[in-house]
């Protein structure tokens, strides 16, 4: 069992390293490996799958600058956050607006792991686990 | 009520509000204390990492595509898909006197009831043992007040000596009767003011025993006025394996305190079996691979890491370490027991047959070493005990020679006679240290001959009768001993001549 799991991952890795055209993931070669998988099942297609999709979730996510906003945040924002961050980790991140209430006030940008966080919420948060 | 209030203003005014970069990751599994988080790709080898509502964790596996955390604290709460973030640190607990007499769990939270620990420093957890450069040889004596192990196998300070036998054979009454010990001394010495005195706190870290036996461990010091100046790590066997693991780890950064800033300290691990056992445990949930019994390939370097703390360093002070390991049937060559031998300077191995015999502390002699201690042992407990381990092991061999055969010649019977009587006067009641001037007195009785009148089966009324009268009658020639610590010409005519009393006494 734990040999499948460990084959199922090295074929997604596998996989997931040929969903690449110039030096991001493309949609064609996704379709492509994704048709591939149903044409040859791997042994556990399912733990493919899975493993597959979460490393390109994991990629997408590199690419795009989530920006949770508790009020208004404009276009004009956006691009600043945007460019911001393509310089920071040196690749194309686009910038993509969501709201949340839960901020209070504020903005929580994240980029793949990384979380950039100034809002109220997080400060009394830190303030609770002071005390 | 106004004044509540200030306070949270200030401590909102001093928190930054500057933007706060975290790495963070999701809950992908968590069982049995262990969590696979998708993410932390910043995340370090060991480091903290917060779990939501208040429980930390310590990366421990770092994969390429998820890192694998033991949990510390309460896990019930937890669940797929929370937020980890890192936290930049490694983990720390707090240390100084202030911790002195209090029950501590792992990650040095009060478990004792007597309201906050108000520790000013904190140390981390897993730290570099000292190199060679910065340590000093063991040189200045641990006095356990148990007559066989200070005459026999002596301890220094700064030595890890280990203490194995199998269960039930009193391998935790010889590290509580030191401990006790050294609150005794403690307690002479600062009376006394000697600005050379040098005190000796002592720690003991409790793995994955029962709660009870910790009370009663507790119960113990706190009888015997030891309390004061011990600290207590329960880490008991209901709490997850992390914290059992951690637990050793924990009480070494508390010792390294007293080390680092020029003190002395005891640290007891009681027991190493049950430790290798909860990081075994953690090992397979994380999918490492195992060896032999079942250990992982690196459970040598979890006990060597450890151990390696404890050293004596040039201009500070001292740690020394007594390990215990629990045996299965006296087998010493098991895989845990034989990794901690190679690592400490020297085993006490108890007994079981010997236990039940009524021979307490049960040493085995010919099992037994010490091989840095001799360095350690004051010159009078040499004087009058340097030929006493050669002595009784050969009184082991002849002893088991004599079940064959009847006809045993002068000599013979005459070295059996002493060998008996030397076991009779080893003989020890649990928690009752001896001090070294009155061992040395004791000693000094037997080499002379002065129990060799005394029919064997009572050596033992005979040695506690001597034991009296010298705490009563003789008090200022064993605090001579104490403050010598060499028999010279003057002090063994004087001890000649006491004994000479007490025989009077005792005979008449």
């Amino acid at each position: 069992m734990a040999a499948n799991a460990k084959t199922a991952q090295l074929l997604a890795r596998q996989l997931f390293k040929m969903s690449f055209a110039d030096g991001a993931v493309s949609a064609e070669r996704v379709g492509g490996v994704l048709a591939y998988i149903e044409k040859h099942r791997p042994a556990s297609p399912m733990v493919v799958l899975k493993a597959y999709s979460r490393l390109i979730a994991a990629e997408l996510a590199r690419g795009e600058a989530v920006v949770e906003h508790a009020g208004a945040v404009n276009d004009a924002m956006l691009a600043a956050i945007a460019a911001a961050m393509s310089r920071r980790y040196g690749r194309k991140v686009a910038a993509r607006p969501k709201a949340n209430a839960a901020l209070l006030a504020g903005l929580r940008v994240r980029v793949g792991d990384d979380v950039y966080e100034s809002s109220i919420a997080s400060q009394l948060a830190a303030l609770a686990l002071s005390i | 009520m106004s004044t509540v209030l200030e306070q949270i203003e200030q401590q909102i005014a001093q928190l930054s509000s500057r933007t706060v970069k975290k790495n963070t990751g999701n809950i992908r599994a968590i069982a049995d204390g262990v969590a696979k988080i998708d993410g932390l790709s910043d995340v370090m080898y060991n480091e903290m990492v917060q779990f939501p509502g208040g429980a930390i964790g310590i990366a421990l596996n770092l994969e390429e595509d998820e890192v694998g955390c033991v949990i510390l604290g309460d896990i019930s709460n937890l669940k797929e898909g929370d937020e980890v973030t890192t936290t930049g640190k490694l983990l720390s607990v707090p240390v100084g006197k202030a911790l002195l007499g209090r029950t501590v769990d792992s990650l040095g939270n009060p478990v004792d009831g007597k309201g906050p620990i108000d520790a000013k420093e904190t140390y981390p957890v897993e730290r570099i043992a000292p190199g060679v450069v910065v340590r000093k040889s063991v040189s200045q004596a641990l006095f356990t007040g148990i007559m066989a192990i200070d005459s026999m196998i002596p301890i220094g300070r700064g030595q890890r000596e280990l203490i194995i036998g199998d269960r039930g054979t009193g391998k935790t009454t010889i590290t509580i009767d030191t401990i006790i010990n050294q609150a005794k001394i403690n307690k002479v010495g600062l009376a006394s003011g000697d600005p050379n005195f040098r005190p000796v706190y002592s720690i003991y870290v409790a793995i994955g025993q029962k709660n009870s036996n910790i009370v009663r461990t507790i119960s113990a010091l706190e009888a015997a006025g030891a309390l004061e100046f011990t600290i207590i790590v329960a880490a008991p066997a209901a709490d997850n394996p992390a914290n059992l693991y951690i637990a050793p780890y924990s009480g070494a950064a508390m010792g390294e305190w007293f080390m680092e800033n020029g003190m002395d300290a005891l640290i007891v691990y009681d027991d190493l079996s049950k430790h290798a056992v909860a990081y075994r445990q953690i090992s397979l949930i994380l999918k490492r691979p195992s060896g032999r019994e079942a250990y992982p390939g690196d459970v040598f370097y979890l006990h060597s890491r450890l151990l390696e703390r404890a050293a004596r360093l040039e201009g500070k002070g001292s740690l020394t370490a007594l390990p215990i390991i629990e045996t299965l049937a006296g087998d010493v060559s098991a895989y845990i027991s034989t990794n901690v031998i190679s690592i400490t300077d020297g085993q006490i191995f108890l007994e079981t047959d010997l236990f039940n015999q009524g021979i307490r502390p049960a040493i085995s002699v010919g099992l037994s070493v010490s091989r840095v201690g001799s360095a350690a042992q004051i010159k009078a407990t040499k004087q009058v005990g340097g030929k006493l381990k050669g002595e009784l092991a050969q009184f082991r061999e002849l002893a088991a020679f004599a079940q064959f055969g009847s006809d045993l010649d002068a000599k013979t019977k005459a070295q059996l006679d002493r060998g008996n009587r030397i076991v009779e006067l080893f003989k020890q009641p649990a928690y009752s240290p001896l001090p070294i001037e009155l061992q040395v007195a004791v000693l000094f009785a037997m080499q002379k001959g002065f129990f060799e009148p005394v029919e064997i089966k009572r050596v033992v009324d005979a040695a506690s009768s001597l034991k009296s009268f010298f705490t009563t009658r003789k008090d200022p020639l064993l605090s001579e001993i104490r403050t010598k610590a060499v028999l010279d010409k003057d002090l063994e005519a004087k001890l000649q001549a006491a004994c000479e009393e007490w025989k009077s006494s005792y005979t008449a």
